[in-house]
């Protein structure tokens, strides 16, 4: 039963999370009403009508698109890295292979220094306003 | 389950890539954080001494005597001999650069607005250009310094897109002429995209083959495995393609000018020194290190395409009237004689040493003279920015004898007349492809001799097309509207300064680069 | 039975490549470039099987990263040069040239 104790409580955590984030939400967030929060989800922007035949999407949403994939895929380093980064335990909880340790974590902590760097430079730049 | 060692990472061996991107991610904070009155006068200083840093470092590691003798950073990355010199000569090129680039007017103010726009005349109005260009840069020259030193397939791949990404972009950039400079940025980031996925391919296809993607585990999957495996045929295929579209070899030659005559001046400066000599040097370590098993099946064809480089480089570059494209077809014309050195790595660690030195020498002595031809054609300008047009350029030696005389002798030693640096390039890379077809039992024997016979013919059809220049510039009258010739900053006087320097004086006396060449060559590549 | 996967990587390769040759648009032309790519990770991972190494899967992650960063630059500069011209064909492309 130990084993699944971990999940238990990541289980615990992520769903206190949830209940958290809905309940604090309407005391702290501001209240702004209008037409579009009211309708159909699209983004929180009003839908436009689309001309026949499709027509343009704005360039913002291609802005979007491309900040959101570069940062995105960078977790893809994150996977093996959390896989090897314990050490190895059998059956008894010995370890059988060493973990990455310190140098890995550094390692990592730079790399994600780096990313954030290119994130500062949006953030400061205004490319994550949307207007 | 496979567990993982920490790997081991030599830090000291590694310092100069890791200051230059160093530099590179503080240079994008400075971007995020400083005001923008402050950016420039951060930015230039902390190019300039991250360049230089990286290059005492690099002269650190020689002097004391600490050139690393196995592969660094498990195996990824080769800190050999010839990799210290190609990065040497890759950061002084840059840092010539970068006082280029430094130059006011060569850069757009906001790339996002539209030519002829009322954005464009706000932006241009409020001054200044987008200094996004400094980390950018150092980005690329962090790329250029990983591509020969690469130690594997999958590093070289990253690097040769680490080199390229930031190029794409700085070719966009240019003030003057932005839709050429644009169209240029396109043309560049398609076709490389399209011959980085080749290279792709073919690594791919070597995986499968040797079942990994190290050089030298390919090389020795080489010696045991079946030669004429069809995955070993079509990888070999595909990765030449994706190397040779990087140096610029015919067949695939054909974004160098316009690449080169859409870029803004510095930046091509950059890319046809830079770029050259880290590709040139990738090209080695691959063909020398990782496919040296099978060399009597690769020669024959680099054969070819570097005899079609040589004869296309020059024979085009004739019928060209824009100044740009003139050197750029040189530089496809200076790829060929290169790949002519790549030929003669063949045979005993002597031959290897010797041509390898050539060839260190060769890329040391054209890089610079190639930045210091740039660094004039910044100054020849009409009304709408630099004058590109060979006519525009008639009767120059009449209005402006110092630069006119200054750009012919770099264009003399683009042909290889003797007392210039260029001279000693091309003896040395011919001597040492006529020596290894005389090595015993080299498969292509007497077609080493034609091979330089096609490249001394090369070499006069291009003499022909520098020389007529220089008449043009001294023997014609001047138009009376010609171009203004802009009062050079302090950067660009430096930058035609020591070009003009190192060439006269390599020329003069070869002996001291030859000797640092012989040095770095005698290690040979970590095999 | 890792040859299948081989095959259906060439043939992706292989769209991709015509694709990049024929087709005008150079939004189009950057996604076959992508299609290429996707081919060699498909190749990689088939390889990796194969040989019985991880070395080939390690290698598709790089390239997913290399391609992400690739996109970005591309669209970047097409975009670019659509908002100049009003069109994203290659064929419009034609200031340099000889």
């Amino acid at each position: 039963m130990d084993l699944y104790v971990p999940i238990l409580v990541l289980a615990v955590l992520a769903g206190g999370f949830a209940i958290f984030s809905v309940a604090i939400a309407p005391f702290t967030g501001p209240k702004r009403w209008n037409r579009a929060k009211l309708d159909a989800y699209e983004c929180g922007i009003e839908p436009t009508p689309q001309p026949v035949g499709g027509g343009r999407f704005p360039l913002k949403y291609m802005v979007t698109a491309m900040l959101f994939i570069v940062f995105d895929i960078e977790i893809i380093f994150l996977y093996p890295w959390a896989v090897s980064f314990a050490p190895e335990l059998n059956d008894a909880g010995q370890a059988i292979a060493p973990g990455l340790g310190l140098f890995a974590l550094v390692e990592m902590l730079l790399f994600i220094v780096t990313v954030l760097a290119a994130y500062a430079y949006v953030w400061r730049r205004k490319g994550l306003d949307w207007d | 389950m496979n567990s993982i060692p920490a790997p081991t990472i030599e830090y000291g061996t590694l310092a100069p890539l890791l200051v230059v991107f160093g530099a590179a991610i503080i240079g994008v904070l400075v971007e995020a954080f400083a005001p923008r009155y402050l950016r420039k006068a951060i930015h230039v200083p902390l190019t300039l001494l991250s360049l230089a840093g990286a290059f005492a470092l690099v002269l650190v590691q020689v002097l004391r005597g600490q050139v690393s003798t196995t592969a660094s950073a498990v195996g990824a990355l080769a800190v050999d001999g010839p990799s210290l010199f190609i990065w040497g000569v890759i950061l002084v090129l840059s840092f010539v650069c970068v006082l280029l680039i430094n130059d006011e007017g060569h850069f757009v103010a906001s790339a996002a607005a539209v030519p002829g726009s009322a954005d464009e005349e706000e932006a241009e109005s409020a001054g200044g250009g987008h200094t996004e260009v400094y980390p950018l840069v150092l980005f690329a020259v962090g790329g250029m310094l990983l591509f020969p030193a690469s130690h594997d397939l999958l590093m070289m791949f990253v690097a040769l897109e680490v080199m390229s990404l930031p190029l794409y972009l700085l070719c966009g950039l240019a003030r003057r002429r932005r839709l050429l400079s644009q169209e240029a940025s396109m043309k560049y980031f398609l076709l490389g995209a399209f011959s980085s996925a080749f290279f792709l391919y073919g690594t791919a296809m070597i995986y499968g083959y040797a079942g990994t993607v190290s050089l030298p585990g390919i090389n020795q999957a080489l010696a045991r495995g079946a030669a004429l495996d069809p995955l070993l045929m079509i990888g070999l295929a595909m990765l030449g393609v994706g190397l040779m579209f990087k140096i610029g070899a015919a067949p695939f030659q054909a974004w160098k000018p316009d690449v080169y005559q859409g870029a803004p001046t510095p930046i091509t400066a950059l890319m046809a020194s830079g770029t050259l000599v880290a590709a040139v040097g990738a090209v080695l370590r691959v063909f020398w290190v990782g496919l040296g098993n099978l060399d009597w099946n690769w020669r024959p064809v680099i054969w070819g395409v570097a005899a079609l480089t040589m004869i296309v480089g020059s024979i085009l570059a004739i019928t060209q009237t824009d100044i740009k494209r003139m050197l750029a077809y040189s530089s496809i014309a200076h790829a060929g004689f290169l790949l002519v050195g790549v030929m003669a790595t063949f045979g005993t660690a002597e031959q290897n040493a010797s041509s390898l030195k050539a060839i260190l020498f060769y890329l040391a002595v054209y890089g610079i003279t190639t930045v210091g031809a740039f660094a004039v054609v910044t100054l020849v300008r009409d009304p709408g920015g630099e004058a590109g047009h060979l006519s525009r350029w008639a009767g120059l030696g009449k209005r402006a004898p110092m630069l006119a005389g200054v750009f012919a002798f770099f264009l003399l030693a683009f042909a290889g007349i003797p007392l210039t640096s260029g001279f000693f390039g091309k003896y040395a890379v011919f001597a040492a492809a006529l020596d290894s077809g005389t090595q015993p039992g080299d498969s292509m024997g007497g077609w080493m001799a034609a091979l330089v016979v096609v490249g001394v013919v090369a070499s006069a059809i291009a003499a022909f097309f520098y020389v007529r220049v220089i008449v043009l510039m001294f023997f014609s009258e001047p138009s009376a509207d010609g171009p203004a010739i802009a009062v050079p900053s302090m950067g660009t006087v430096t930058v035609i300064a020591v070009s003009l320097l190192v060439t006269v004086g390599v020329g003069l006396y070869p002996e001291s680069v030859l000797g640092v060449a012989d040095d770095a060559a005698r290690s040979l590549f970590i095999r | 039975m890792t040859t299948h996967y081989l095959i259906l990587s060439g043939l992706l390769f292989a769209i991709g490549a015509m694709g990049v040759l024929i087709r005008r648009n150079a939004i189009v032309v950057f996604m076959c470039v992508e299609l290429m790519l996707n081919a060699c990770n498909l190749a990689f991972v088939t390889f990796s099987r194969q040989v019985g190494n991880l070395e080939g899967q390690i290698i598709a992650f790089f390239v997913m990263v290399v391609a992400a960063a690739e996109v970005v630059v591309g669209l970047a500069i097409i975009v670019t040069i659509f908002r100049t011209r009003r069109s994203a064909s290659v064929d419009d492309a034609n200031l340099l040239k000889y």
